[in-house]
């Protein structure tokens, strides 16, 4: 192994321990008791300066939504900082980043793939606040505790998908990771010579590949060859038409060059992430729907709505880029996998179950309110 | 190759930082002020709030409710929606904390007696009145009261007027109020001249708002 690819490994451990980490610690946080919740350490730093500045742009909103009544040019500020907010707002908790970014690393998806799942998803939120405060606030006339309540059926709803979601990925990653481990056991010889080289990796990302599909895969004894490999490969991206709606093809592009764009493009490509997508996005911000409960009663329905859309932009761009990380995290940890062919696979795969639980851990967190997420709920 | 590896560095180290902070979130802010009620053998028997709520919560609190006039509440007409507040708010203990001699007091407050709504029409802002009674009414040396969200959805501010009374407590007695800190804040940010919001909108649970009595 080399210098680099050692460093590496090192980092990508570190990246997935601070993730592992964050959420045990939110997860021990939470547990407390408001009664039992002691002093918490001062947040400080960037964090803390972002939380600051999200506080500030919100308090902006309800001034800017006012004078924006009787000034057309104050719709731009509240556009601004809309936006502004919606970037710093994303810092904290629910908006799905967690979600996804362990999603993402599950199931081996490009930070392409990974920045359209944050859009989507933020863009679903967008849609759900504006749904309900309309059919709610403007059709029915329902009052706060009538939208909170519907809120929180949405977010149960949202958070069980979220654990069916996790609990698919840890089916298939799970079983991945079994028949790596056969493979493994019942091949002696380690590794072949010519492996280490950068060949090796179409190769080993085909055999990855080709352990998702049950009829690729009942063929071909276990230590298959690297070319027998190659074939498998891309007979599996010409048949990928078929199986797009089975979570398991989302794995079929094993190449160190990233996804083919027509994988991206095609039909598969957006079911594939849609049960995340509806998973994440399905539950509404709060801060928006009070945003637009608020231009309802300014009788600037319409302000609320652009601002709420705006702030999805913003709150896309922070999951992305957070998601960005998780995707760039997996792809070092494959690279090293790469140069260590057989353990590395299975640490590949390990680290991929791992992320599934994560998914799972999240949504049922989240389901039994034990991990805190925004709260509707108080009045 | 060595960009890449500071930027994953940066990225880690980013992350580790932000993770435990991921808590705090407010979208209500409460200007606040307090009254502490005291017996006449000078033991404290409970505490009295004015919680007023920021514009944009008030519009979404108020949304659906009946009104006779437009742009108005009653009391009464708020009353429905007074009873659902304080219901949820035992949930979170009141956000109330009572400290004797420097140790929490579990389960010391009484359901809220007294409570009712306010509609400022000109603010657009509603002021929630209610009393927690103390279970057992307290004597101490030191005796502190504290208001805070620890999931800090909600950000409590005590008013820059009249924060906290003293209400016929013994004349020996002395009281002070120590607001959040305003490390992120500049005094220069200032939208709302009623209510000292920015002096609490820094986050955390440390960030609470404490009234210390002392009596010698």
């Amino acid at each position: 192994m080399t210098r680099n690819a050692k460093a590496r490994l090192l980092l990508s451990v570190l990246i997935l321990a601070a993730l592992v980490a964050g959420a045990c610690y939110r997860e021990a946080l939470a547990q407390s008791s408001p009664l039992a919740a002691m002093r918490q350490p001062a947040p400080a730093g960037l964090f803390g300066w972002l939380l600051s500045k999200q506080a500030l742009f919100y308090r902006e909103l309800s001034g800017l939504i006012r004078a924006a009544k009787s000034d057309g040019t104050a719709l731009w500020g509240l556009l601004g900082v809309s936006f502004a907010y919606g970037i710093f707002h994303a810092a904290g908790p629910g908006h799905g980043k967690a979600v996804i970014s362990s999603y993402l690393v599950a199931n081996e998806e490009t930070w392409r793939r990974g920045v359209t799942l944050s859009f989507a998803s933020a863009l679903l939120q967008a849609i759900t606040a504006v749904l309900i405060v309309a059919v709610a606030a403007v059709l029915i006339g329902a009052t706060a505790k009538a939208m909170g309540d519907t809120v929180r059926v949405i977010e149960n709803l949202s958070y069980a998908l979220i654990v069916l979601v996790g609990a698919r990925l840890f089916w298939v990653k799970g079983r991945a990771f079994m028949r790596t481990l056969r493979a493994l056991n019942s091949k002696s010889l380690p590794a072949e010579p010519e492996h280490a080289h950068d060949h090796a990796t179409h190769a080993h990302d085909g055999r990855a590949a080709c352990c998702h599909h049950d009829h690729a895969h009942r063929d071909h004894e276990p230590n298959q060859s690297a070319a027998a490999d190659m074939h498998e490969h891309h007979h599996e991206s010409g048949h990928h038409g078929h199986d797009h709606d089975d979570e398991e093809s989302v794995l079929p592009w094993g190449h160190a060059h990233g996804p083919e764009p027509e994988e991206l493009a095609g039909p598969g490509g957006w079911r594939r992430g849609l049960s995340a997508i509806v998973a994440v996005g399905l539950r509404p911000c709060s801060g928006a729907i009070i945003v637009l409960v608020f231009s309802l009663a300014q009788g600037l329905f319409w302000a609320g709505v652009a601002s709420t859309f705006v702030m999805a932009i913003g709150t896309a761009i922070t999951v992305a880029a957070i998601a960005t990380l998780a995707v760039g995290a997996r792809a070092v940890a494959k690279r090293f996998a790469a140069t260590r062919v057989s353990y590395g696979t299975l640490v590949l795969r390990g680290i991929e179950v791992g992320a599934a639980v994560l998914v799972m851990a999240f949504g049922v967190l989240l389901l039994t309110g034990t991990m805190a997420s925004e709260r509707m709920g108080m009045f | 190759m060595i960009r890449r590896i500071v930027f994953l560095i940066a990225a880690f180290l980013w992350l580790l930082a932000s993770m435990p902070h991921a808590q705090a979130h407010p979208h209500v802010w409460v200007t606040m002020t307090s009254e502490l009620l005291y017996a006449p053998d000078g033991s404290l028997t409970g505490v009295r709030h004015a919680w007023t709520f920021d514009d944009m919560f008030s519009a979404f609190a108020t949304q659906g409710l009946e009104q006779k006039t437009k742009g108005q509440f009653t009391r009464e007409e708020l009353q429905p929606l007074a009873k659902v507040n304080v219901d949820s708010l035992q949930e979170y203990a009141y956000f109330t904390y009572v400290n004797v001699d420097g140790k929490r007091q579990k389960d010391a407050l009484l359901d809220p007696i007294d409570y009712y709504l306010e509609y400022d029409p000109n603010e657009t802002v509603l002021t929630l009145h209610f009393t927690l009674p103390l279970k057992a009414p307290v004597k101490a040396k030191t005796l502190e009261v504290e208001v805070y969200d620890p999931e800090f959805f909600i950000d409590f501010g005590f008013a820059e007027k009249n924060q906290v009374k003293l209400v016929n407590a013994p004349a020996q007695c002395s009281m002070s109020v120590a607001k959040p800190r305003d490390d992120f804040f500049s005094a220069a940010v200032r939208l709302d001249k009623s209510t000292a919001w920015e002096a609490n909108a820094g986050m955390g649970a440390n960030f609470a708002n404490r009234v210390t009595v002392t009596c010698p």
